[in-house]
């Protein structure tokens, strides 16, 4: 394993560049969304000064002559990053050191901090993401095997055409075709999420979100092993005495994974991400919505936290794809020279 | 051996150059020769779910474009019925799809069915002095828990539920407050027709009702019994009657077995003839009254359907049914879908052509240029574009100033190309790069670079002739993208096109979304369908495409 070092290298590199955009992408987006104006929350009274209290605490507004005043922008980058490093103020009051979030604080859902509010809504996300994950990587892997072997036969034609109709169709379109018949028409199942049932009601969001991903697998495999099957070794195998589906299990279909792996591997990853159409129509609270939300409800704060754990998400799901392509398959050289 | 030479010395004379004579020429070819686009046809010809794909395309492009320009609902802006200038009412709101052709037929017709209607919201619906029967017919009648004999007891008469088949179009009486103009009109209309101060008959006008006499009749009685609750009862019965122009018979409060009138439940009192007792205006002389000048205007009660039909000059049917507002679905399809069209096509257009430079310039010079600008679409194609929209949404849509400038419809559109413009890019950038590394290091460049071509000629005429093919089916990939991109985020309701004036499908299916999918599915189902079928053969002729400007593939399939 003489390249072992090497690959440790690079992906220490990739991870330091990682680390070196996440960077520049969060110094962008704090500044798109401090340029904000800053929402009238609750009205007057006391909410609404708490809120201003917690603005001139978190460095983002100073008060002059009694009135709130907003700080420049890249004044408010600098006391994000001190607080980030020493979240504490002093409490005029009582004197003492009190312990704060320098994201700020979530206006919709009573001042919560933005991770807490974020990981309260994890749990359904995760949970969505698993159950349609566990469902449609086999499925569709099955459905690919099945139309590899059975290639240019009216099996594959038929459900080739059929993977190419989901593919097509819409998420959104696919969820209401199925919250209507199955939610409302048949009344199988909770036609939105019920936090008393958390598992029966997930069945048509999990249904609806497993649908394109198994036309996606599918079509997928059945490229990946059609290739796999018509190259040599495979002529090899069948001649040293192995039976068909001994080759294709043994050497055609473990090859054929190699490029599928990584896939699955970067689903992974943003199975944290959540979907926010499907969560949004099944009313499903999950991370997707908590998004949504935060927009619509102009809660910045949760929203500047969102965006950037879905920015996270989105380069660490991109990397890991990229590193387990040269573990997956050793003849990948990685960083390779072109 | 020697025998066979022998054999052809002696056979040489017999021999003779055919063309001794004539000097040979090249020929010029007889065929005509194929061009690249030629070869990429014939070869999209031959796949036929492509060319199925681009049909359905070119239909969906047509109807967007004539649908609007052939169908009167679109051109009522000069009407001074409609004060919004479209054709839009609010007491049309969720229509049923209704075609003319299957009128009474429980399909298309406008109709649904209604299951488990009390006996008194039926005798509500029931009772109506309109020309327009909102209940078309019955289909059962029944109480709950019990068997059907006991249907002719008097003891459960009020207990009676009935599933009823109800005109969504029929929406009974308004009573409205029209000017002189407008009311010399219709007098003149009803005359002709010789249904002026009729009750019946078709007439539009309809008699006034009084149910402030019948309310203080009411309220004398209740007096006499000395009831309590006197004038909360007789507002909200007030309110009823406000609420509801169609009821012109009286109404009695449902009394509670403690004595207490309900405000909620009514019962309706009738005639020996099973009709209601009516409380009709009536003058001096006992006559109808069919109008009244209050302040100077006409104050009438109408038959709204009919009433429409004659300011609107169209008749409200809605084939494919209508949405919250009162609007054609139908007619909103087609802008809809030619709104989306014309946004994908922009958007992409304009993206390919920053992407083309952006990866010629990165992909062709290479080295430390390229790296930087790596960097750079790295950093940019990793915001998700749902971030920008929402920003650029909340900066521009907020704005006044750009506002009184563009337009409410015009600021949004103008948000949508900044986000899907800023990082819309990166991936025709990408795709020309690769194309270029692929290209730049063949021999054919080389040659042309030895010859003295300078990086321009190099760039357009030699690299990226070849590299069309690949662009040019990536490109038309996007636009279903963004097309799918911007319904998604109307349909979050991170675009809100609500009164901007403009129409997307993503628009249409938040509308319904908000019209409910269990009440008013088909407010959702068909621009749902639409934009199904605008992705499907979207993807079909994009796939032809690939596989048609695909060269390798010349010859394999023949």
């Amino acid at each position: 394993m003489r390249d072992t070092k090497a690959t440790l290298m690079y992906i220490l590199k990739r991870i330091l560049l990682m680390l070196l955009t996440l960077v520049i992408i969060f110094i962008i987006s704090f500044m798109l969304i401090r340029l904000l104006p800053i929402p009238d929350v609750g009205g007057v009274g006391a909410d609404q000064e708490k809120f201003m209290l917690q603005q001139v605490r978190l460095g983002r507004m100073q008060i002059v002559n009694g009135e709130y005043v907003d700080i420049p922008i890249i004044q408010q980058l600098f006391n994000f990053i001190k607080n980030l490093f020493y979240p504490y103020y002093l409490d005029e009051e009582t004197g003492e050191l009190v312990k704060f979030s320098a994201w700020g604080m979530s206006t919709m859902k009573d001042y919560q901090t933005p991770p807490e509010v974020l990981f309260s809504n994890l749990g359904p996300t995760i949970l969505l993401n698993l159950f349609s994950m566990l469902l449609s990587v086999p499925v569709g892997l099955a459905l690919g095997t099945y139309m590899a072997l059975k290639k240019d036969k009216w099996q594959d034609n038929f459900l080739g055409v059929l993977v190419m109709i989901l593919i097509s169709v819409p998420s959104f379109v696919s969820a209401f075709l199925i919250q209507y018949f199955l939610g409302f028409k048949l009344q199988w199942f909770d036609t939105t999420y019920e936090l008393a049932r958390p598992i029966t009601s997930l069945v048509l969001p999990v249904l609806s979100m497993s649908i394109g991903s198994i036309a996606g697998y599918a079509r997928y495999s059945r490229a990946e092993l059609t290739e796999v099957l018509t190259s040599d070794f495979m002529l090899l195998a069948r001649t040293k005495g192995l039976t068909r589906s001994q080759a294709t299990i043994r050497h055609a279909f473990r090859n054929s994974l190699v490029p599928i792996f990584p896939m699955i591997l970067g689903e992974l990853i943003s199975l944290l991400s959540g979907s926010m159409i499907i969560e949004s129509i099944f009313g499903v609270p999950g991370v997707g919505g908590l998004f949504i939300n935060s927009i619509t409800q102009k809660d910045y704060d949760v929203f500047q936290f969102v965006s950037i754990f879905y920015i996270l998400i989105g380069l660490v799901g991109g990397l890991i794809v990229d590193i387990s392509y040269g573990i997956v398959d050793p003849r990948i050289r990685m960083g390779g020279e072109k | 051996m020697a025998e066979n030479l022998i054999n052809e010395e002696s056979r040489k004379e017999k021999f003779k150059l055919a063309k001794q004579d004539s000097t040979i020429h090249d020929t010029k070819f007889e065929t005509k020769p194929v061009t690249y686009l030629q070869d990429c046809l014939r070869r999209f010809a031959k796949n036929k779910a492509s060319v199925v794909g681009a049909i359905i395309l070119i239909l969906i492009g047509l109807f967007s474009i004539f649908e609007p320009v052939i169908d009167p609902k679109n051109h009522v802006g000069n009407n001074d019925f409609f004060t919004s200038g479209e054709f839009r009412d609010q007491y049309f709101s969720c229509a049923k799809p209704k075609n003319a052709l299957f009128e009474g037929t429980g399909f298309w017709d406008g109709t649904e069915v209604e299951v488990g209607m009390s006996q008194t919201n039926y005798k509500f619906k029931k009772f109506n002095d309109s020309n327009h029967p909102i209940i078309v017919e019955e289909i059962d009648e029944y109480l709950p828990n019990l068997p059907d004999s006991f249907l002719n007891d008097p003891k459960y008469q009020d207990k009676k539920q009935y599933d009823v088949r109800i005109d969504t179009y029929a929406i009974g009486c308004q009573e409205l407050k029209i000017s002189k103009d407008v009311f010399d009109d219709l007098v003149a209309y009803e005359k002709e027709n010789g249904v002026f101060e009729q009750k019946d008959d078709g007439s539009i006008m309809k008699p006034l009702v009084d149910y402030e006499k019948y309310l203080s009749e009411f309220e004398t009685q209740l007096n006499l019994e000395e009831y309590a609750q006197t004038d909360s009862l007789i507002s909200a019965m007030r309110t009823m009657y406000i609420q509801n122009p169609s009821y012109y018979f009286k109404i009695v409060p449902v009394k509670t077995s403690n004595g207490v009138y309900s405000t909620s439940a009514y019962t309706i009192p009738e005639n020996d003839d099973g009709t209601p007792v009516d409380i009709y205006q009536r003058d001096s002389e006992g006559n109808l009254v069919y109008y009244e000048i209050v302040d100077g205007s006409y104050k009438i009660r109408v038959d709204y359907y009919d009433y429409f039909t004659f300011r609107a000059g169209i008749e409200p049917i809605f084939l494919f049914g209508s949405n919250k507002y009162g609007q054609d679905i139908l007619l909103r399809m087609a802008l809809g879908v030619r709104f989306s069209l014309m946004l994908g096509i922009c958007i992409t257009l304009v993206n390919f052509i920053i992407g083309l430079i952006w990866g010629a310039i990165s992909g062709y010079y290479g080295g430390k240029v390229d790296l930087i600008m790596e960097r750079f679409t790295d950093v940019i194609a990793n915001i998700p574009s749902i971030i920008i929209m929402s920003i650029a949404n909340i900066q521009l849509v907020g704005n006044d100033e750009l506002k009184a400038v563009l337009g409410a419809g015009g600021t949004i559109v103008v948000a949508i190309f900044i986000a899907f413009i800023y990082n819309g890019w990166v991936g025709v950038a990408g795709t020309t790069r690769m194309q270029f590394y692929r290209f730049k290091g063949q021999e054919y460049v080389l040659a042309s670079r030895t010859l003295g071509a300078k990086d321009k000629r190099l760039i357009f005429k030699h690299i990226l002739p070849n590299a069309t093919g690949t662009l040019v089916t990536r490109s038309i990939l996007m636009v279903p993208s963004i097309i799918f991109s911007e319904a998604s985020l109307s349909y979050l309701g991170i675009i809100d096109f609500e009164n901007s004036g403009i129409c997307s499908i993503g628009a249409m299916l938040n509308e319904g979304k908000a019209a409910g999918l269990d009440k008013n599915p088909h407010v959702l189902l068909f621009p749902a369908l639409l934009i199904t079928l605008l992705m499907i053969s979207f993807n079909l002729f994009g796939n032809g495409l690939r596989d048609a400007f695909n060269t390798t593939l010349r010859g394999s399939e023949d």
